[in-house]
């Protein structure tokens, strides 16, 4: 294991070096198509380790627990000190205040993805019914966490403020830059339900939404219930609340994640993957 | 069914344990069944009682949490007995139980009906019940670290192997608990994941755990630093679920705070 913790070391010094010499991370460079061919490139140099572990000591080494551990060890301390310091958005902020644009941070959590994923190639391969569960755990994790930093930059988050009775097509970014995300949404009217003390109960805006294919689609949008229209997903967003429950607008969140279906193949796999865990990977009880 | 009434079913339900916790003891089987499953049922009935007539799931504020912790603990307890036939689990679970029912007399919370529409969803009652259960397993994998520790050569492998099964079934709740917050979260909020202060503490707990497991794949030998490594993880757990209240870098940014006027 201490082969694992002078590799976490070395990257801790290596993402120091590039976190002074290029800055923290920006995540909007990996905008589509960069983010798909840092993929191809991830996916390479997963199989070209895989291919050599005869060869090399090294690539052998790294898909085993010895390995894992201190991987762990050291995402797990930088994660814990993520919660300990508070987090800010911003340009010029103390590197730990940005964990997320922090090198060494990135760094760390990459070399996990790819000994996982790694273990998970090498059980795959040796492919056995008994590996199922193995597999599903390790490519679980790999294929959801890689998606949803790969597709972050992809992610469109737009904000509609529609007034009754007039469909509206422009929404705005979080910068303010208006943008046309090719659907119209036109409020009919929007509901706001109290309980006897005075707190919300239900936000709800009955909408038609008009797509630039042709669609008219009817329905209400409220919190926890959004609307999926044409690959966005509409959200009960705000309203004006100097006039309650006589808003004369409803405020939608406008969401589109094209790496979201991979995502969620991630997830179901890692909940497959936590069944297996206690049903056949914990160890079989001992009786005196 | 209002708190009023809590004490009532509580004494009930923690008289009921204390019994089964005595014929376990007594080595008396169908006995201990008999009484801590009663003792469940009359503690459950009060969880259902306050569910009907809040017309909510009694998931909302820390005084309701700590209610479902309280009925896990039992729980957990008869199906570690069933398994492994230890004496002493029960009379833990059951004092532990009471402590939290203690808290929840003294410091009862408010329980009003209302419940804002964030909450409103069918993802509320899994997330926060498989949560709520994890850590119940695994604060008994807690106690059973700290007693390996202090006993140290005096551990026997049947107690390695308890802990061990503690955690794997504790840590594959945390993963439901935590991935079935992720899909509400996208139905909710517009994103699975967002690195709030109680999501950063939940993936922290959650690498803890599996630096436990992959340590104990990797050198079965080292179990007491095993053990250290399960007394940080749960550190790290009382962080996310009520210490990240008091942490100075979570104040007003999570998004996580319901029982907050």
């Amino acid at each position: 294991m201490k082969e694992g913790f002078l590799i976490g070391g070395g990257l801790l010094v290596v993402g120091l070096l590039l976190q002074i010499t290029l800055g923290p991370i920006d995540w909007s460079l990996l905008a589509w198509p960069v983010n798909l061919v840092l993929l191809v490139l991830v996916l390479a140099a997963v199989g070209i380790l895989y291919a050599l572990r005869r060869k090399v000591y090294a690539f052998e080494w790294m898909m085993h627990t010895g390995a894992a551990v201190p991987c762990l060890i050291f995402a797990a301390t930088l994660t814990i000190l993520m919660g300990l310091l508070p987090q800010v958005k911003g340009e010029s902020v103390p590197w730990l205040s940005q964990m997320l644009r922090f090198w060494p941070f990135v760094l760390i959590w990459t070399w996990m993805m790819v000994i996982s994923a790694l273990a998970a190639l090498n059980h795959l391969l040796r492919w056995k019914v008994r590996e199922i569960p193995f597999i599903l755990n390790h490519l679980g994790v790999v294929v959801a966490i890689v998606a949803a930093t790969l597709g972050n930059a992809d992610i469109q988050s737009l904000q509609l403020t529609a007034f009754t009775g007039e469909p509206e097509w422009r929404a705005l970014d979080d910068a303010g830059m208006v943008h046309e995300p090719g659907l119209a949404i036109e409020l009919h009217q929007f509901t706001l339900e109290e309980y006897d003390d005075g707190t919300p109960k239900r936000f709800a805006s009955d909408i038609t939404v008009y797509t630039e294919d042709g669609k008219n689609v009817r329905g209400t949008v409220e919190v926890n219930k959004p609307l999926k229209v044409n690959g966005w997903k509409i959200y009960q967003y705000g309203y004006d609340v100097r006039y309650g429950a006589e808003s004369p607008y409803s405020v939608f969140q406008l969401v589109r994640d094209p790496w979201i279906p991979w995502v969620y193949i991630g997830i179901f796999m890692m909940i497959a993957g936590a069944l297996c865990l206690m049903l056949f990977m914990a160890p079989k009880p001992m009786k005196s | 069914m209002s708190w009023d009434s809590f004490i009532w079913f509580a004494l009930g339900a923690v008289l009921l344990w204390a019994a089964g916790a005595f014929f376990a003891w007594k080595e008396k089987k169908a006995l201990v069944y008999l009484c801590t499953l009663t003792g469940i049922a009359v503690f459950f009935a009060f969880i259902l009682g306050m569910w009907i007539s809040l017309e909510r799931p009694p998931l909302r504020t820390m005084g309701e949490t700590r209610l479902w912790y309280s009925f896990f603990l039992p729980v957990a307890g008869i199906i570690v007995y069933s398994r492994w036939r230890y004496k002493w689990i029960l009379s833990f679970s059951t004092m532990l139980s009471f402590v939290f029912i203690c808290v929840n007399l003294f410091k009862p919370g408010i329980h009003s009906k209302s419940l804002m529409p964030a909450l409103q969803s069918p993802w509320f009652a899994p997330h926060v019940i498989v949560y709520m259960f994890s850590y119940a397993l695994l604060g008994a994998a807690t106690v059973m670290a700290v007693y390996m520790l202090i006993r140290k050569d005096k551990t026997t492998e049947k107690e390695i192997n308890l802990t061990d099964n503690l955690v794997y079934v504790g840590l594959a709740f945390l993963t439901f608990g935590m991935l079935f917050g992720a899909l509400w979260a996208k139905e909710a909020w517009g994103s699975y994941w967002t690195w709030d202060p109680k999501e950063t503490w939940a993936a922290a707990t959650w690498l803890c755990y599996l630096v436990y497991l992959h340590l104990r794949k990797a050198k079965p030998a080292e179990w007491r630093t095993a053990c250290v490594i399960l007394l940080v993880s749960f550190v790290c757990l009382q962080i996310c679920w009520w210490g990240i209240n008091y942490l100075p870098s979570a104040q007003g940014l999570s998004i996580h705070t319901y029982n907050v006027k």
